[in-house]
């Protein structure tokens, strides 16, 4: 068993890790102008950068500390693209590049892997597929190979499909048997997002997997994996020139995608109280997360947004974590994060307690962001969350597969190294005015709040009620969205 | 918040580290391998101290932070009836305040001056970490002098936090049905030796630790003699001993701890526990009684492990997951100790999964490698898998001082990280073979069955929370 997140961990995905600051150009970051910082900060390496004729763009940082090539692959689309009844087609497809590409099948291309201990993982993201692998540098050849077999030659096999199909279906059923914190994010977003491409279950959910063919795999291949759509960047021990040649004769002809890139539309912040309670009836704890509606990745606060979080939700010494761990011993753990995307994503508040205590939990964690909305943060707070954001950021890029993922996604947002390297600067001269006005536009009003809350229905059922209207659904729903009426 | 507690941890390749070889040329990439890593540690300075506290300091100024690790050799294996979880739940109360950093003051000042800390509990350990800019050294030294020395015991504090270890139990054990399985297997495994507690603390001990318990155990446990410090990152060893002579030193050491003298007896036969839960999908777990951390054969059992159930290609995966399709995933897992401890080897099922076909699956896999070994192809990859995982655990700051406190830990000696390359290059198939022979023998393994069940009226541990 898998111990469960460490506060480092979480802070990873809590505080736009990836996010962070800069005067990028486009779009800006507020304040436009910032003075150098006093405390030490990390930049990203020089890189080389290649557009090739198809449109693939590919950055490149030689890094010779250790023997490793590491690289970060993103192809736009992801389960945005999944067409309406078909979620989870992207995550499919995903797992199925890894079944068998080139000139090896399924096994042959899992052995040569391991076989030089490299590592190759897909991952399947709303807005992005993205492709992580890390070998030895004297392996580096046998790396392209791999990674524009799968890009250009996967070979989808009907067999492989029927099997990795049924896996990931079964996978989704098994989860809800396991720690309900893998999947509450999912409720949420279903819930939330309901009718948006962002409410959609990247993995797919027990009802959609099971109608995807083989034909919606090579359609989706064919109108989004395409060339344009893709950001390679790697970092290690290589000569960049001459991996740089490789790469373009390996990718060259990689075509471009079919249809056009998914559009989002904008996403919006929803109106008053609702809940959604699914019941999982042996349940001991309650699991809840509490938010709406906030920000995009590239928001122009994003720096003084980021401090916000922190002080509320994102480290232990946060006002969550504080009152309803360390003051009163409910919980384990509470905490909040934001979920930037191209749009604004979610913000939540996320923790859980023991069954008979869910209101008096769930009451705390309002009366605390009710306070924090309405009277802000002082002067000494705001000195530690920046402190904190700053000492916490370095080893955020201290490996080679940090540097190529931050790399990839800066670019994928459209910003660039500003974003890394004048975050430190940028944290330093936000001030408590400005993280105060952000406040107020970011996180929303305590009136207007979406709930979902995983735990034994029979015994919260009426405490859930104060908090709004209540949707029930079992965990053993095979959607995570409660049946439209 | 996540200090955790590794019931049982996945950690295997970073305690027994290293790993060598090349697909090509084995002998020659393993001997450059083996320059590099020696290269690698040249920096590492080490020095004891007048109060038994032994430092370890591994300067590396690539990024301007500090990973700070410190071990204390006490976990539930330290714990008898009465007291289990107690190693955890004092892993917690040492940040709950001592003398000069009162209650919530430690957490304050440190993440006020950009570190970030924690801290987990295993069998055999507690460990305490903390990440922060070097600009922060000075402080992290006082604050951690400063419990060492004068931890405070608030009785209030005390049960708010039990309050926190009970919903940490209940996420990890009560409300997840592999911790809920792997309870029981180990319980049922052990039936002398105090592995068989879970490092969390069984609910009732949770419920009754008393201050006494948790001040004996400070005064013995947490003395500098039974601690082994760590730090990496941007020092200089210098600037790190002046800090410990400052803070550190003054602090006197204790009687050495009463060793712990249960060994397991030999098994006698297989024994087997069935664990009835609301589930959807079965679950499988084999434990095997394994080796203890300085066994001669740790290198072999770490490449066995890897053949069997490290990633798509491995053993396991191709029969249970791609060809016979019956399960979902197939692990195997060891974390060495200082006592003979568990090999794990399990496989998630999917819903309505047949429990009876994947063990005996499992159990022919386990059987077949025992009597025929592996191919050289086989043997190949472990070592580079393996060899892999050790560059990738010494690219950080806090992957060495994972590394380098484990294996002071674990080993005897620090020193032996970098010698692990070659260790693995010694390992032969045969050496393999054998190891898989001696651990995985049916009479003494415990079998895991998790079955789905219908919800209980009141399930014994909600009853408990009742009353509290």
């Amino acid at each position: 068993m898998i111990a469960p997140p460490t506060w480092k961990t979480v802070l990873a995905a809590v505080l736009f890790s990836s996010a962070s600051a800069s005067a990028a150009e486009q779009p800006a970051l507020k304040p436009a102008t910032v003075k150098p910082s006093g405390r030490q900060g990390v930049t990203l390496p020089k890189a080389t950068t290649l557009t090739l004729k198809n449109g693939a763009k590919l950055i490149l940082v030689e890094r010779r500390d250790v023997p490793l090539v590491s690289f970060s692959a993103w192809l736009r689309g992801g389960a945005l693209a999944d067409p309406a009844g078909k979620e989870g087609l992207s995550a499919l497809t995903g797992e199925l590049l890894q079944k068998g590409a080139g000139a090896r099948d399924a096994r042959q291309f899992a052995e040569a892997v391991d076989g030089v201990g490299g590592r190759l993982e897909v991952h399947s993201g709303l807005e992005a597929l993205t492709i992580a692998g890390q070998f030895m540098s004297k392996d580096s050849a046998l790396m392209v190979e791999l990674l524009s077999d799968m890009l250009l030659r996967p070979r989808f096999t009907q067999e492989e499909l029927e099997k990795t199909r049924a896996r990931m279906t079964s996978e989704i059923t098994a989860a809800k048997d396991g720690d309900p914190r893998a999947l509450v994010g999912t409720y949420f977003d279903a819930f939330h997002f309901a009718g948006h491409p962002y409410g959609t279950a990247v993995d797919g959910t027990e009802a959609s997997l099971p109608g995807i063919g083989r034909e919606d795999v090579l359609a989706y291949t064919k109108n989004q994996l395409g060339a344009d759509r893709l950001i390679l960047s790697v970092v290690g021990d290589f000569d960049a020139k001459a991996l740089g040649a490789k790469l373009q004769k390996a990718l060259g002809d990689m075509p471009k995608a079919a249809s056009p890139a998914p559009q989002v539309a904008a996403t919006t912040v929803s109106k008053g109280r609702r809940v959604l309670l699914v019941d999982k009836p042996d349940a001991t704890q309650t699991y809840f997360l509490i938010g709406n509606t906030s920000i995009a990745r590239n928001d122009p606060d994003r720096v003084a947004a980021n401090l916000a979080g922190t002080v509320l939700g994102g480290r232990f010494t946060s006002l969550l974590n504080t009152e309803l761990r360390v003051k009163s011993g409910l919980t384990y753990g509470a905490r909040s994060y934001f979920s930037p995307e191209s749009q604004p994503g979610a913000f939540v508040i996320s923790s859980f307690t023991q069954t008979e205590k869910t209101d008096k939990a769930i009451d705390m964690a309002l009366e605390v962001y009710a306070r924090y909305r309405q009277t802000g943060l002082d002067d000494a707070t705001l000195e530690s969350a920046k402190a904190y954001v700053l000492g916490q950021f370095p080893p955020r890029l201290e490996t080679g597969q940090q540097v190529a993922d931050k790399l990839s996604e800066l670019a994928f947002y459209g910003l660039d190294s500003r974003d890394v390297d004048g975050f430190a600067a940028a944290v330093d001269a936000t001030t408590r005015q400005a993280v105060g006005t952000v406040i107020q536009r970011v996180l929303p009003p305590s009136e207007d709040l979406t709930f979902v809350l995983i735990g034994k229905a029979s015994a919260i059922r009426e405490m859930a009620r104060k908090y709004g209207t209540v949707t029930e659904m079992k965990i053993s729903d095979k959607r995570f969205a409660p049946a439209q009426r | 918040m996540f200090r955790q507690t590794l019931l049982w941890t996945s950690c295997a390749a970073l305690l027994v580290a290293p790993a060598a070889g090349a697909q090509a040329q084995p002998k020659a990439a393993t001997k450059a391998a083996a320059t590099a890593s020696s290269k690698l540690g040249a920096k590492v300075e080490s020095r004891t101290f007048k109060n038994g506290l032994k430092v370890i300091v591994w300067p590396d100024h690539d990024i301007p932070n500090v990973a700070l690790y410190n071990w204390f050799r006490v976990g539930s294996r330290n714990e008898y009836p009465g007291i289990t979880g107690l190693s955890h739940f004092f892993e917690h109360m040492m940040f709950n305040g001592a003398k000069k950093f009162g209650a919530g003051e430690f957490d304050r000042v440190m993440e006020a001056n950009g570190g970030s800390n924690n801290a987990f509990t295993s069998e055999d350990v507690t460990v305490y970490m903390d990440w922060f800019p070097r600009s922060a050294l000075d402080v992290i030294f006082q604050l951690e002098a400063d419990r060492l020395q004068f931890l405070s015991f608030d009785p209030k504090v005390i049960e708010s936090e039990r309050g926190v270890v009970y919903s940490e139990r209940r996420s990890s054990v009560d409300n997840n049905n592999m911790g809920s399985l792997a309870e029981q297997v180990q319980a049922t495994a052990f039936v002398a030796h105090p592995y068989q507690f879970p490092v969390i603390g069984w609910p009732s001990d949770i419920e009754s630790w008393r201050m006494e318990d948790l001040q004996r155990y400070f005064k013995t446990y947490y003395a500098p003699n039974n601690a082994t410090l760590v730090v990496v990152g941007a020092v200089t060893p210098a600037e790190v001993f002046a800090l410990v002579e400052k803070y550190l030193e003054p602090i006197p050491s204790q009687p050495a701890p009463e060793p712990v003298r249960t060994q397991e007896p030999v098994q006698q036969g297989e024994r087997r526990v069935v664990v009835k839960k609301v589930s959807q999908s079965p679950l499988l777990q084999l434990a095997y009684h394994g080796i203890s951390a300085n066994d001669a054969d740790a290198e072999a059992l770490t490449l066995l492990l890897s053949v069997l159930g490290e990633g798509d290609s491995s053993r396991l995966h191709r029969r249970l997951v791609e060809e016979e399709r019956v399960a979902l995933r197939a692990t195997t897992m060891y974390s060495g100790g200082f006592d003979p401890s568990l090999v794990w080897v399990t496989a998630d099922l999917p819903p309505g999964g047949d429990l009876a076909r994947v063990e005996a699956l499992l159990t022919e896999e386990l059987a077949r490698v025992a009597k025929d070994g592996i191919t050289d192809a086989e043997l190949t990859k472990a070592r580079n898998i393996t060899l892999a995982d050790f560059w990738r655990s010494l690219e950080t700051n806090n992957g060495r001082g994972y590394a380098l406190g484990a294996t002071e830990t674990f080993r005897g000696d620090f020193r032996k990280l970098f010698d692990a390359p070659a260790r693995y290059e010694r390992v032969t198939r045969e050496d393999v073979r054998r190891v898989a022979a001696r651990i995985f023998a049916t009479e003494r393994r415990t079998v895991g069955w998790l079955v789905p069940g219908e919800a209980p009226a009141a399930t014994p541990a909600a009853h408990k929370e009742a009353t509290r």
